[in-house]
């Protein structure tokens, strides 16, 4: 990419110093609010103890929608809870942060900066993104070290292929969810929704084969569905690139038309609230 | 460096109920600025005054391209707010004085390090820039104290620090004593008039509604009324507009 302007750095370079000052931000943030992030850490572990107690209980009877998966029920909950925190960020940090970023007062003089507002926007929700997902690697090896999981069978290859289209799926979610909030004004009704009926249909809890087949083809259409299935057949048992080829090439759709729909709705509404003042009134 | 030319603008907020009802997707219009003509040349320092709701915040923001003008033309450094708001931002600063827009957890240097990115600075340029302004408005043994603990003054004076990250040539501040003691509003006068204005060629306009700042600070004075000029003279002329006397401050 060329040099943005004279005396400036070109945009990538800019991008980097813009996500590397957020980071640094951040973390210094973080380590003055120290309670907050202990809160966070204890929240997920109770989540993964009453998990484990349920996996005891699930675990005690034979169950045959868990045997294609070859584990037990914690390995296949807690994947299912690590890609609905990854789905959260991905689709409510945006909004989440704009949103605050219009009532705190932020915004404003960040977009009164030389900086692209595209540039001051997108570095906050990568940084959430990158610790969501940071964060979901240590419970999983958490989980291998104290809870029994078994991570011998994790292909990196399909991991990393499967992130490659998960990540501009639900970021493409958030930019749509973002562009709401600009021009709603409201707080994001689109993370709700999402999340209520990812919950409920793509198998974060329980197997997708236990719905009726209507509401499986329902389920089919949510992106969480087919990054919950192809995470598992990574992590849990080991699937090659080739193996996934069917969830990737759906969770690959849905980025094709989610990440540009979600960019062109966001510089709508980004044009919108410079004509209507809501990026200084909120 | 600054233009303009009959420049209006008008709000349209979302419509209530009532309105829907009545199958009208917005609610009344509000008129917040009408036919605003002004020119600010290099080295110039003109307020912008007039009474809460006049309009002085929506002419500072159309300025700074954060926000579309709905009727007229306006350019900045010769460039069209409409059209060029991404250039204007390189030559342009609004200073805000609202605190919400610092991060109160960090220190103010940690602020400034961080609008320093948003310039473009690399991370040792950014060190060298903000250490200069932090001394130029007096705040490097304050730096390293977190914004919250900071009167309202020195906040004041480190947005002022951050507007000057960039090195723009024209400088929008809106309302930047308010709020502040007499005494620390008398030093930030005095810190824009000597290196805001003047010697350096920027071109500033203030937002106020003070009388005696636009007396100390500017070279001419522009009275908004409901987002009209109701007049545009000397600060002595305005005072006997408005039928007051300030001193200087």
């Amino acid at each position: 990419m060329a040099a943005a302007d004279a005396g400036y750095p070109s945009y990538p370079v800019w991008f980097l110093r813009i996500l590397l000052a957020t980071v640094r931000r951040e973390l210094a943030e973080l380590g003055r609010y120290r309670m907050a992030m202990m809160v966070r850490v204890l929240t997920f572990a109770l989540g993964v103890l009453s998990l484990y107690f349920f996996s005891r209980f699930v675990g005690a009877a034979p169950n045959q929608h868990l045997e294609r998966y070859g584990t037990s029920y914690l390995a296949f909950g807690i994947v299912g809870l690590i890609a609905m925190e990854l789905q959260h960020v991905g689709v409510s940090v945006f909004a989440q942060r704009v949103r605050m970023a219009q009532v705190m007062g932020y915004l404003e003089a960040q977009l009164a900066t030389p900086a692209p507002p595209w540039l001051v926007l997108i570095g906050s929700p990568i940084y959430d993104f990158a610790a969501a997902t940071l964060r979901s690697a240590l419970y999983l090896v958490g989980a291998s070290a104290f809870c029994g999981v078994s991570l011998q069978r994790v292909q990196p290859a399909s991991l990393l292929l499967v992130l490659l289209v998960v990540v501009p799926a639900f970021m493409g979610l958030g930019l749509l969810a973002g562009a709401a909030t600009l021009l709603a004004r409201r707080a994001n009704p689109v993370a709700a929704v999402m999340g209520g009926l990812s919950l409920l249909l793509s198998g974060v809890l329980y197997p997708v084969s236990v719905l009726p087949a209507g509401l499986q083809s329902v389920a089919a259409l949510l992106p969480l569905t087919h990054a919950l299935e192809a995470l598992r057949l990574a992590l849990l048992l080991g699937a090659s690139p080739a193996e996934l080829a069917p969830h990737v090439l759906s969770l690959g759709i849905f980025a094709a038309v989610l990440a540009p729909a979600g960019f062109g709705l966001f510089a709508y509404g980004f044009h919108r609230a410079r004509i209507d003042g809501s990026l200084t009134h909120y | 460096m600054i233009s303009a030319r009959d420049l209006g603008k008008t709000f349209r907020p979302p419509g209530t109920v009532r309105d829907l009802l009545r199958g009208r997707l917005f609610g009344e219009p509000r008129v917040a600025l009408a036919n605003v003509s002004l020119d600010v040349a290099a080295g110039e320092i003109v307020c912008v005054m007039g009474p809460n709701g006049s309009g002085k915040s929506t002419l500072l923001r159309i300025l700074a391209g954060l926000l579309s003008p709905s009727t007229g033309q306006a350019k900045v450094t010769g460039h069209d707010v409409r059209q060029q708001s991404a250039r204007i931002r390189r030559e342009v600063t609004l200073v805000v004085g609202d605190e919400r827009s610092f991060h109160w957890p960090l220190t103010g240097r940690e602020n400034l390090m961080f609008f320093a990115a948003l310039c473009g600075l690399s991370r040792k340029q950014a060190g060298l820039r903000v250490a200069d302004m932090l001394e130029r408005v007096g705040l490097t043994e304050m730096a390293d104290r977190r914004f919250q603990e900071y009167s309202r003054g020195t906040r004041q004076r480190l947005a002022i620090a951050r507007g000057l990250l960039g090195q723009p040539r024209v400088l929008l501040l809106d309302e930047p004593t308010l709020g502040v003691d007499v005494r620390g509003a008398h030093e930030i006068r005095r810190f824009l008039r000597e290196h805001v204005a003047g010697q350096t060629g920027r071109a500033a306009l203030l937002g106020t509604n003070d009388p005696g700042e636009a007396r100390a600070l500017a070279d001419r004075v522009l009275f908004l009324e409901r987002g009209h000029v109701r007049a545009q003279s000397s600060p002595d002329a305005i005072e006997r507009f408005l039928g007051v006397s300030c001193g200087q401050s």
